[in-house]
């Protein structure tokens, strides 16, 4: 099978990239930022799109890349971009569409999907002739390959849509995606002050501070994209500790990948405790330097 | 003047889905219904638009026959006419995009306002599928909206930056939840919407094939959940376990 795989973000790129090339042959879609590092993930081709992007755009460029290498199947990551584009070019190709998926497999042409539902609660199985899916961030490791990807330059057609202005975000410029132990802080630190006894956990472990919604955009005590959840970074590290953080459904959704979860909360019936490994029920102020203590 | 059609979905009240841990499907029957997150805040900016523009606001929801309570509360906000259409077919976005698009071309608008992902089925297919369907242009996860005599110009959200951008009217807009707060109505206006008509049309469902379900169970949780009280106990444990991890 031929696989189409558009992202504008290089570790959805990558990550779905490596979990496509097992299946078929991937011609990968991407920036030209970050085209020479996504060439290493094991794409046929890439290509790498010079200047401004749009949803109308990339859903075109899609549809005529779509036409001219014959490909099976496209796939786009769930970002904004990525699903707006996606549901245009289901219009356009008159294809079918699964989004937000987080596993498939072919069955000849068939695939089966796997996605989550009602707010994250349940997961959906499907079966489609789909030819579009959206996928949602974090499908697998990236891992690189031996074999490099040939980069070809490409521009996207015109949008119909005027670019005014540009504002970079309050950001940190954080990478917990790519973050091997994560300590995560939620609503429980109860002041923004709290974070200077969080960190010197983060410290000993060397890992990334992360935060739950609130924390990251109501109460802005650490940049928006140190958020995890549904519409905040869905992460996958070694270990998760969740510190204050209840583990409302939306949150767990971006966390569930996680191979170990710890949770320190002093709620003994909080639902962190149904998605951790390791559960500690008391206060974190009177925890977190016991642990650090022990570690150093 | 912006005449506004603004799209909101109902949606089973989340919290009190409760999981058949036989089954591990959802326990859906009696759950009640409330308004999806993202449409009330699709709501409430139609409605400050038409507050500060002047104008009209009609909402759109594709629902069943228990849709009105949902259609009650978007007048109470401020909306000024509601159609419901009776006829939602669950997981499955091309059709929702299609009947809520043949609504559409009926109603004269300068904006469509919704949602850019909902908060029950998470797909944040239908404002780019309208888009393609209506060809109209798509201004995406607007966190601010302007209006002027014949442009929309939108604040939006990405992951990296924020950009504005700006089309023609008409144009569709989806907005990011962060856009407002919705407002809590007076009890007079909510009084007020419920003696005002909706409009309730009834379409035949389709059956399609084009996707199958082949289940709809919660994940099983392989954690642990060893969860300690004494932290005598608790903390060494996890400190071995983030020595392991660390290595
Ligand atoms: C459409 C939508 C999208 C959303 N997206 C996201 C998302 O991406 N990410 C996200 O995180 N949320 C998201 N949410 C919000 C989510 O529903 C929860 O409201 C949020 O995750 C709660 O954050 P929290 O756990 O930090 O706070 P709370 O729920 O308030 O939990 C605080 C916890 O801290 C504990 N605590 C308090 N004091 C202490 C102490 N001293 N020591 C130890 N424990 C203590 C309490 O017992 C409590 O369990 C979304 C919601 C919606 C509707
Ligand atoms: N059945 C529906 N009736 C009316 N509006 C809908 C319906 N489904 C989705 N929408 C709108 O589309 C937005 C995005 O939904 P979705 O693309 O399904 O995630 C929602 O926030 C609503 O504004």
């Amino acid at each position: 099978m031929k696989f189409l795989v558009f992202s504008e973000n290089l570790g959805s790129l990558s990550q779905m990239i490596t979990y496509l090339r097992e299946k078929g042959e991937v011609i990968g879609v991407g920036l030209e930022k970050s085209s020479s590092e996504a060439s290493n993930f094991g794409a046929s081709k890439l290509y790498s799109i010079k200047g401004d992007i749009l949803s109308d755009s990339v859903a075109k460029l899609l549809e005529e890349l779509f036409k001219k290498e014959g490909v099976d199947n496209i796939f786009l990551s769930s970002s904004i971009l990525g699903r707006e584009a996606a549901g245009i070019l289901s219009v356009a190709l008159g294809a079918g569409i699964v989004p937000e998926i987080n596993e498939i497999s072919f069955d000849g042409s068939k695939a089966k999907t796997k996605r989550f539902y009602l707010g994250g609660k349940t997961v959906l199985e499907e079966e489609s002739q789909a030819k579009i899916f959206t996928v949602s961030p974090g499908i697998s490791d990236a891992i690189k390959s031996d074999k490099k990807s040939e980069i070809f330059s490409i521009e996207a057609p015109q949008s119909k849509i005027k670019i005014v202005s540009r504002q970079s975000k309050k950001a940190e410029g954080s990478n917990i995606e790519n973050a091997k132990i994560i300590v995560c802080i939620g609503r429980g630190l109860g002041k923004k002050e709290g974070i200077e006894s969080v960190k010197p956990l983060v410290e000993a472990v060397h890992g990334e501070i992360a935060g739950s919604r609130p924390v990251c955009l109501d109460y802005q005590w650490l940049g928006e994209d140190r958020q995890i959840g549904l519409s905040g970074k869905k992460v996958r590290p070694a270990i998760y500790v969740g510190v204050g953080v209840s583990g409302q459904i939306q949150h767990i959704a971006g966390m569930r990948g996680s191979k170990i979860v710890i949770a320190i909360n002093k709620d003994k019936t909080a639902p962190i405790f149904e998605e951790a490994d390791y559960g500690l029920v008391g206060d974190l102020y009177q925890i977190i330097p016991k642990i650090v203590e022990k570690l150093s | 003047m912006v005449d506004i059609i603004v799209l909101i979905k109902q949606m089973p009240d989340l919290e009190q889905v409760k999981i058949d841990s036989n089954t591990r499907e959802p326990m859906i029957k009696n759950v009640p219904k409330t308004v999806e997150i993202l449409s009330e805040h699709a709501v409430e900016e139609a409605v400050r638009l038409k507050e500060k523009y002047k104008g009209k606001v009609t909402a759109i929801l594709l629902g069943n026959e228990q849709s009105s309570a949902i259609m009650k509360k978007a007048f109470a906000i401020g909306a000024d006419e509601g159609i419901i259409i009776d006829g939602y077919e669950e997981h499955n976005p091309a059709n929702t995009a299609r009947i809520l698009a043949s609504k559409i071309k009926e109603i004269k608008h300068d904006l469509v306002i919704l949602g850019n992902q909902s908060a029950d089925s998470i797909t944040g297919l239908i404002p780019g599928m309208l888009s393609g369907i209506l060809n109209e242009p798509l201004l995406g996860n607007a966190g601010k909206i302007e209006v002027t005599e014949t442009t929309v110009k939108v604040t939006r959200i990405l992951e990296e930056d924020n950009i504005e951008i700006e089309s023609p009217l008409p144009s569709i807009v989806s907005i990011s939840q962060e856009i407002n707060e919705p407002r809590l109505p007076p009890v007079m206006q909510i009084m007020a919407a419920g003696r005002k008509p909706i409009k309730t049309e009834k379409i035949a469902p389709v059956v399609s094939k084009a996707v199958t379900l082949v289940s709809n169970k919660a994940p099983r949780s392989e954690r642990k959940k060893l969860i300690f009280e004494d932290m005598d106990k608790g903390i060494p444990e996890v400190v071995k376990v983030l020595k392991e991890g660390m290595k």
